[in-house]
C-alpha cells in the first residue's frame, strides 16, 4: 500500500465562533487528483490552507510526505498552492515574479526556462503583473508550478477566469503533477472535476 | 534573499520609502521651530528629536515591510518557503535594518545641521545609530509580523511596539546626549552594552518566536 502524500484525521478549525471544519478526515495518495466539492462556506479553502500548513487546526493531525505538519522544512517547497486569485507582486513582471518565487525557495533558474514556461501558457514577457487580467494571472501561476514540480498541488477555484486554451493546459498540469505526485482541488464545477478528478470529496451539504 | 527582494520591491514602489522621508523632514521642521532659535536648547533637544524620528519613521517602515506581502497578497506564498520560518522573520529584520541605517544616517546629518549635533564624533554616533537602530528594527519587525493580518494593524503596531523600545530609545538618547555634550568614553560605553544585550535578548526572543506567530 502507497504512503498518503496527505494524511488530515479529525481536523476541526474554527474563526472566531464559527466552526468551519469539523472533525474532517482525508487521505491523498500519489497518483490521485481529489476535487473537493461543496457549496460557498463549507471550508474548501480552509481544508487547502490547513494541509497547505498556512493554518493550523484546532484539534486533529495533518501528515504530509509521511511527516507531521508542524514539522516540515524542506519539505514545505514541495507544496504548490495556487490561491483564487493567484498572488503575485504588482511592480514585477510576469518573469521577475517567477524568477524570484523559484530563487526564494532556494531553486534559481535561467531567465530562459521562465521565458519558455510563459510563452507554453501563452503568456508575453516583459508586462507588469499589475497589468494582467484574472485570466493571465492563473496562466503565471500555471507556469509559476510547471517550473517549481510541486509533489503536492492544491489548486483554489482554478477553472475560473480561465478559456478554453488555459483550461486545456490547467489539465495537462494537473496531469503531469499528478503522474508521480498528487493534486486536490477546491471547485464548483462538477463538470470540470469529472474531467481532471480521480476522486470527488463532498464537504457540507453536497452529495 | 528575501530582504534583496524587498529592497527591489520597495524601490519600485517607493510609497514607503517617500512618506518615511518626508515624515522626517517634516518632524524635524516642526521641532526646529518649536526647539529654536536658541543653540543650547537644540543641541538639548538634539539626540531626543533624533530618536522620536527615528522611531516613528522606523515604526512607518516596519508596517510597510509586512505590506509588502499583505498589498500583494503574498504572505501564503512566503511561508510556503522550504526552510524554517525563522529565516522569513530574519529576512524582513535585515530589509528593515538596512532601511533604517541609511534613514538614520541620513537623519544624523540632518540633525547635525539642525540641532548642532556634532558630527565630528560621527563614529561614536554611528554605532549608537547602529545598536539602537537593530534593537528597534528586531521588535518592530516581530511585531509588524504579529499584526500583519489584522485590519487595525497600523494602530496596533503603535500601541505594541513602543512599550517594548523605551529601554532602546532611552538608552539611545543617553548615548547620544553623552557624545553631543563631550561625556567620558566609559558612560557612553555603559549605554553601548545595555543597547548590546537587549538586542542580543530580543533578537534571540523574537527569532525562537515569530514561527509561532505567524501562522493563522
Amino acid at each position: 500500500m502507497k504512503e498518503a502524500l496527505v494524511d488530515v484525521q479529525g481536523v476541526w478549525k474554527r474563526f472566531g465562533r464559527q466552526w468551519v471544519l469539523r472533525d474532517l478526515s482525508l487521505g491523498v495518495e500519489p497518483g490521485e487528483v481529489v476535487a473537493l466539492l461543496g457549496p460557498n462556506g463549507v471550508g474548501k479553502t480552509t481544508l487547502l490552507r490547513v494541509i497547505a500548513t498556512l493554518i493550523r487546526p484546532q484539534r486533529g493531525t495533518v501528515r504530509l510526505f509521511g511527516k507531521p505538519a508542524r514539522a516540515l522544512e524542506v519539505e514545505r517547497g514541495w507544496i504548490g498552492l495556487v490561491a483564487n486569485p493567484p498572488a503575485f507582486y504588482r511592480h514585477l513582471s510576469g518573469e521577475e515574479n517567477l524568477e524570484q518565487a523559484l530563487a526564494l525557495a532556494g531553486r534559481p533558474i535561467g531567465r530562459g526556462r521562465v521565458l519558455e514556461a510563459m510563452e507554453r501558457v501563452g503568456l508575453p514577457p516583459g508586462r507588469a503583473v499589475a497589468a494582467y487580467s484574472s485570466g493571465m494571472k492563473k496562466r503565471l501561476a500555471l507556469a509559476r508550478t510547471l517550473l517549481a514540480g510541486p509533489r503536492l498541488l492544491l489548486l483554489d477555484e482554478p477553472e475560473t477566469a480561465l478559456d478554453s486554451g488555459g483550461r486545456k493546459e490547467l489539465t495537462r498540469v494537473i496531469g503531469e503533477v499528478a503522474r508521480e505526485g498528487a493534486v486536490v482541488l477546491a471547485t464548483h464545477d462538477r463538470g470540470f472535476a469529472a474531467e481532471v478528478a480521480s476522486r470527488s470529496f463532498a464537504m457540507g451539504a453536497e452529495g | 534573499m528575501l530582504a534583496l527582494r524587498d529592497l527591489r520591491l520597495e524601490w519600485r514602489g517607493r510609497a514607503g520609502l517617500l512618506s518615511a522621508f518626508s515624515f522626517i523632514a517634516v518632524v524635524l521642521f516642526i521641532m526646529g521651530i518649536a526647539f529654536g532659535p536658541d543653540e543650547a536648547n537644540l543641541r538639548r533637544a538634539g539626540p531626543g528629536v533624533l530618536w522620536v524620528a527615528l522611531a516613528f519613521a522606523g515604526s512607518m517602515l516596519a508596517s510597510r515591510a509586512w505590506a509588502l506581502e499583505v498589498e500583494n497578497e503574498t504572505l501564503d506564498d512566503l511561508l510556503l518557503t522550504p526552510g524554517s520560518r525563522e529565516w522569513i522573520y530574519v529576512g524582513k529584520l535585515l530589509f528593515l535594518w538596512l532601511l533604517m541605517i541609511v534613514m538614520g544616517a541620513f537623519l544624523l546629518v540632518l540633525v547635525a545641521a539642525w540641532f548642532y549635533l556634532p558630527l565630528s564624533s560621527w563614529p561614536q554616533l554611528f554605532i549608537t545609530l547602529v545598536l539602537g537602530g537593530t534593537g528597534y528594527t528586531v521588535i518592530s519587525a516581530f511585531y509588524a509580523g504579529l499584526t500583519v493580518r489584522l485590519r487595525a494593524r497600523d494602530v496596533l503596531l503603535y500601541l505594541l511596539v513602543f512599550p517594548m523600545i523605551l529601554p532602546v530609545v532611552l538608552a539611545a538618547v543617553k548615548a547620544t546626549l553623552g557624545i553631543a555634550f563631550g561625556a567620558e568614553f566609559s558612560e557612553i560605553l555603559s549605554w553601548w552594552k545595555l543597547l548590546g544585550v537587549f538586542d542580543v535578548i530580543y533578537l534571540t526572543l523574537c527569532t525562537m518566536l515569530f514561527p509561532g506567530v505567524i501562522e493563522g
